[in-house]
């Protein structure tokens, strides 16, 4: 158990061709994340982040280096970790419910279980009383956490995270991260959460990384030592003020400004 | 006529010149393009004359016979409403029916081996293609040698009708599911036939009831094509002896059962498409507009 929550790169480096031309899209990524720890990934656009979570789920290939899950090498094998992309994805036929269980569908085990344990997760996510309903009559901030308790069904200990709240509302986003955390701390799961969002980026992690313009490389590791649970922002602003302006210059170096 | 594009080139003739040929073409293109509107003006005015001529040239019919009145197309029914319910409409509905069905069958069946390997696409797409331009009537000929005179070639006819239209529908909302979806489904350890059937193929289904909605349209039709070639029972055959025998009455009537069929079955295929994409009308509830008669 303990060794699944651990996920470990290892010098990773990519370059795709697209449209013919060559783009170097990571450069010797090297980190490693264990046992429930929170870690953000923050840099420029096209700064290989997504390209890294592709790598992670064994979509692609890198060129060089490894990247180790609970010890074993990804490769090209899928379905080793949760991955919740930028859009929710939720597949329009199906209900809520029918949603969520998709993880546990694909592994060939029992909907009827599959759907037990989801019904107990409902309350949690804030979807009680909406396991009927179709996605596209639900709110944005509720997709999202569809999409989530989708990710967590997986029962895969390590969860990529890709933007998740990027497309909603200030007041929606901020709700959701405190509500993530808290999530996160009773399933203590492993997470790596890619934002372009500072204060996000710092909030929500344990560590963050801060990743240079194309090609990607990790130009600063930044550990976020405020206590948690983290409810209130105020009664930390001091040091959430100093970590943000902290991550804020290393952005800045990384993209050569 | 504001064309002075190429009086700057240094190598053209003294400006006066240049306007001149630009003058020429453009009175060479107003002439042409005037000239073909007449043609087409001409040519209308031709066939419609010869359409008028023709109506009265031939004059053994009266304009009543032409044009009977509904009283009359209603006696027609009281008259042959018997033999119509037993005999014809079922072997038309039986015909119709049978051979939407194997077209629905064969369409998909199509569509998935089009989508499964580029390579199927590759040869099955110009047969498609090519399959509806071959003339029906040389193949109903040809299926009435293969099968006889029964329902046989009938409902090969309303296959030959429907099936295309569902294959390329299909096909295309098989085409069109969202890669990042399908991407999705892979990251979480989903198989080929996973990404199948819990993706591609519920993805099509909109545009598959689409195309079944053209097919169903087609199939009476068909039916009735194939029964006018020959038969002994079928609308088709009806409205052929009403012909042969001038009763113009019952030929409305068969026209007008033809259409009430055709459109009974287009209501039913939406009514099977409301029930099976729920989601796809619920989601769009307030923008969704329904067309009116389906």
């Amino acid at each position: 158990m303990e060794q699944n929550a651990c996920i470990e790169v290892r010098g990773v480096s990519k370059t795709f061709r697209d449209g013919g031309r060559s783009v170097h899209a990571l450069d010797d990524i090297s980190f490693s994340a264990c046992s429930g720890e929170f870690v953000t990934f923050i840099g420029p656009s096209g700064s290989g982040k997504s390209t890294l979570f592709n790598l992670i789920t064994g979509l692609s290939e890198p060129d060089t280096g490894d990247i180790l899950i609970g010890g074993q090498a990804v490769g090209r094998r899928t379905g080793l970790v949760g991955y919740m992309p930028q859009r929710d994805l939720l597949l329009p036929w199906r209900s809520v419910l029918n949603n969520v269980i998709l993880g546990p569908e694909l592994d060939g085990q029992s909907r009827r279980a599959a759907r037990q344990q989801a019904r107990e997760l409902l309350p949690l996510f804030g979807l009680e009383g909406f396991e009927h309903a179709y996605p596209d009559t639900l709110s944005g901030g509720m997709r999202q956490r569809a999409a989530l308790l989708r990710t967590f069904l997986t029962g895969r200990e390590v969860l990529l995270l890709d933007e998740p709240f990027g497309a909603l509302d200030a007041l929606t986003r901020r709700e959701l991260q405190r509500w993530l955390l808290d999530v996160w701390q009773r399933f203590r799961k492993t997470i790596l959460f890619i934002t372009h969002d500072v204060e996000e980026a710092v909030f929500l992690a344990d560590r963050v990384l801060v990743f240079s313009a194309r090609p990607g490389r990790i130009v600063t590791t930044l550990e976020v030592d405020l206590p948690r649970p983290r409810r209130s922002l105020s009664l930390m602003s001091d040091d959430l003020r100093r970590l943000e302006a902290d991550l804020l210059s290393a952005l800045e170096a990384g993209n050569g400004a | 006529m504001m064309r002075t594009g190429h009086t700057a080139n240094a190598a053209t003739p003294a400006p006066h010149a240049a306007g001149l040929v630009l003058l020429v073409q453009d009175l060479t293109r107003a002439v042409i393009l005037s000239g073909a509107a007449g043609l087409v003006l001409l040519l209308f005015a031709l066939g419609t004359a010869q359409l008028v001529n023709e109506a009265r040239a031939v004059d053994n019919l009266s304009f009543e016979d032409i044009f009977p009145s509904p009283g009359e197309v209603y006696d027609a029914w009281e008259l042959h409403q018997d033999r119509l319910l037993a005999d014809h409409i079922p072997e038309t509905l039986w015909e119709t029916l049978a051979g939407l069905a194997m077209a629905v069958v064969l369409g998909v069946l199509i569509a998935g081996l089009m989508d499964f390997s580029p390579l199927l696409r590759w040869v099955l797409y110009p047969v498609l293609v090519v399959s509806q331009t071959i003339p029906i009537f040389a193949i109903a000929i040809l299926l009435i040698l293969i099968f006889g005179f029964g329902s046989g070639p009938k409902i090969t006819v309303v296959v030959l009708f429907c099936f295309f239209p569902v294959a390329l529908s299909t096909f295309s909302g098989l085409q069109s599911t969202d890669p990042e979806l399908l991407s999705l489904l892979r990251a979480m350890g989903g198989n080929s036939f996973q990404l199948w059937t819990k993706a591609r193929l519920p993805a099509a289904m909109p545009s598959f009831f689409a195309g079944l909605r053209i097919a169903a349209t087609y199939s009476v039709v068909g039916a009735i094509f194939g029964e006018y070639i020959t038969a002994q029972v079928g609308l088709g055959v009806f409205l052929k002896r009403s012909y042969s025998s001038f009763r113009l009455d019952q030929a409305y009537l068969a026209i007008i059962l033809t259409a009430v069929l055709s459109l009974l079955l287009v209501l039913l295929v939406g009514l099977i498409e409301r029930l099976a994409l729920r989601w796809y009308y619920t989601s769009r509830r307030r923008s969704w507009r329904g067309p009116g008669i389906y």
